[in-house]
């Protein structure tokens, strides 16, 4: 599913070789792709899928000497595309963020293998009952960590932790099966 | 805006990228910074007055070395940094190289100095403000690489503010060897590190602030 990695980053050079006409069609060509990705990463509205496809644009723009013209240039595409979401949810505070948790969501692998196999009640079920509670309430139904914790009774830091848990639990799990 | 608006913007502005961009763009930073810092040297702290005869010797070249090895390494890795898939970080190890060297330097010396001179060698005559000098020089040059990753896309905040850091503080001992007299492995070994990695550590604790994009 991925877009023709060799003709986009012909693009990409061709545009850092002062091509203007290169470039506008490689962003062009990127609008679908990014939008593609944030909506099956971000539980926004469309106005912020937007933003963040703009604000990855200009990024990309702005940093294109930060491509290496010997390397893949989604590899560094979807690098900045990441980058770009983490800062945007760190800003907005819609998810709360949990320490270290985007790095952990946004390894190598981790995305792709869960695209794939992913059937979220399913793997719900495999954990136990609070840490699969906790997962849907934060990142499924969108409650913050204070009003899931205030919902199931416990402390906030208990939810995060049951969260951090659960989500490393099927990481493991999707990775291990991937394999 | 729209995002066609966005698009036909941007591409207004399209100028050629040379190969290696990032580098050049480190480099200048770097240079800036190392300016003022070895101005900084000459000028207010004055230059050693035996420069001339202790570029015969070999505490001179043995300090140099050191902090010029561990500043390249440095900046090898503050490039890899400063690209936003930079993967999994290769020659870091290199970075250890310089220490173990001149720490077996620092060994030879300690067996050819009587024990009780040990001490006296170990803390030379500036000890106390070696650290503290190598970090205030580190500084332009870190403000200087700052302003270098205004161009560029990290995506590891804290550890390219580190490597940043470290860069900057090796750069900032390199430019101080011009003028602290001291001549022991030991000393250079003990108190120049600590200074390299005060500012290594400020870059790490200033780098996710002031590195986002």
């Amino acid at each position: 599913m991925r877009a023709d990695e060799t003709a986009l980053r012909d693009l990409m050079i061709g545009g850092l070789d002062g091509n203007a006409a290169d470039h506008a069609a490689l962003l062009r060509q990127l609008v679908p792709l990014l939008r593609g990705f944030y909506r099956r990463r971000a539980r926004g509205g469309e106005d912020d899928i937007e933003d963040l496809v703009q604000e990855t644009l200009i990024a990309v723009h702005t940093r294109r000497a930060t491509y290496d013209r010997d390397r893949a240039f989604t590899a560094w595409l979807f690098a900045i595309a990441r980058y770009k979401m983490v800062d945007h949810f760190r800003r907005v505070r819609r998810l709360q963020p949990i320490d270290g948790l985007e790095a952990v969501l946004v390894a190598e692998g981790f995305e792709d293998a869960a695209d794939a196999r992913m059937d979220v009640e399913d793997l719900l079920e495999t954990l136990p009952a609070k840490q699969a509670r906790m997962i849907r309430a934060t990142r499924i139904d969108g409650l913050s960590v204070a009003e899931a914790a205030a919902a199931d009774g416990i402390g906030e830091s208990d939810v995060k932790v049951s969260v951090h848990r659960g989500l490393k639990a099927l990481m493991a799990r999707i990775q291990g099966g991937g394999r | 805006m729209n995002t066609d608006d966005l698009i036909a913007q941007l591409a207004r502005d399209v100028p050629p990228v040379r190969r290696h961009a990032v580098g050049w763009r480190l480099a200048m930073g770097l240079a800036l910074g190392a300016l003022v810092s070895v101005a900084y040297v000459v000028l207010a702290m004055g230059v050693r007055r035996d420069l001339g005869i202790a570029m015969h010797g070999f505490a001179f070249w043995m300090k140099w070395a050191y902090t010029i090895s561990l500043a390249v390494a440095a900046l090898i890795v503050t490039a890899q940094l400063a690209r936003p898939d930079s993967g999994r970080l290769r020659w870091l190890w290199v970075v250890a190289i310089p220490v173990a060297l001149l720490a077996a330097v620092g060994g030879f010396e300690l067996m050819r100095t009587p024990q009780t001179s040990w001490f006296a060698m170990w803390l030379g005559d500036s000890w106390q403000v070696c650290p503290w000098r190598v970090l205030a020089l580190a500084m332009p040059i870190f403000v200087g690489l700052l302003w270098s990753f205004r161009r560029l896309a990290p995506t590891r905040l804290r550890a390219a503010g580190a490597a940043a850091g470290l860069a900057a503080g090796a750069f900032a001992a390199t430019a101080y060897c011009l003028h602290c007299p001291e001549v022991s492995a030991i000393f250079v070994l003990t108190w120049y590190s600590l200074g390299i990695l005060l500012a290594a550590s400020v870059g790490a604790l200033l780098g996710p602030r002031l590195l986002r994009w």
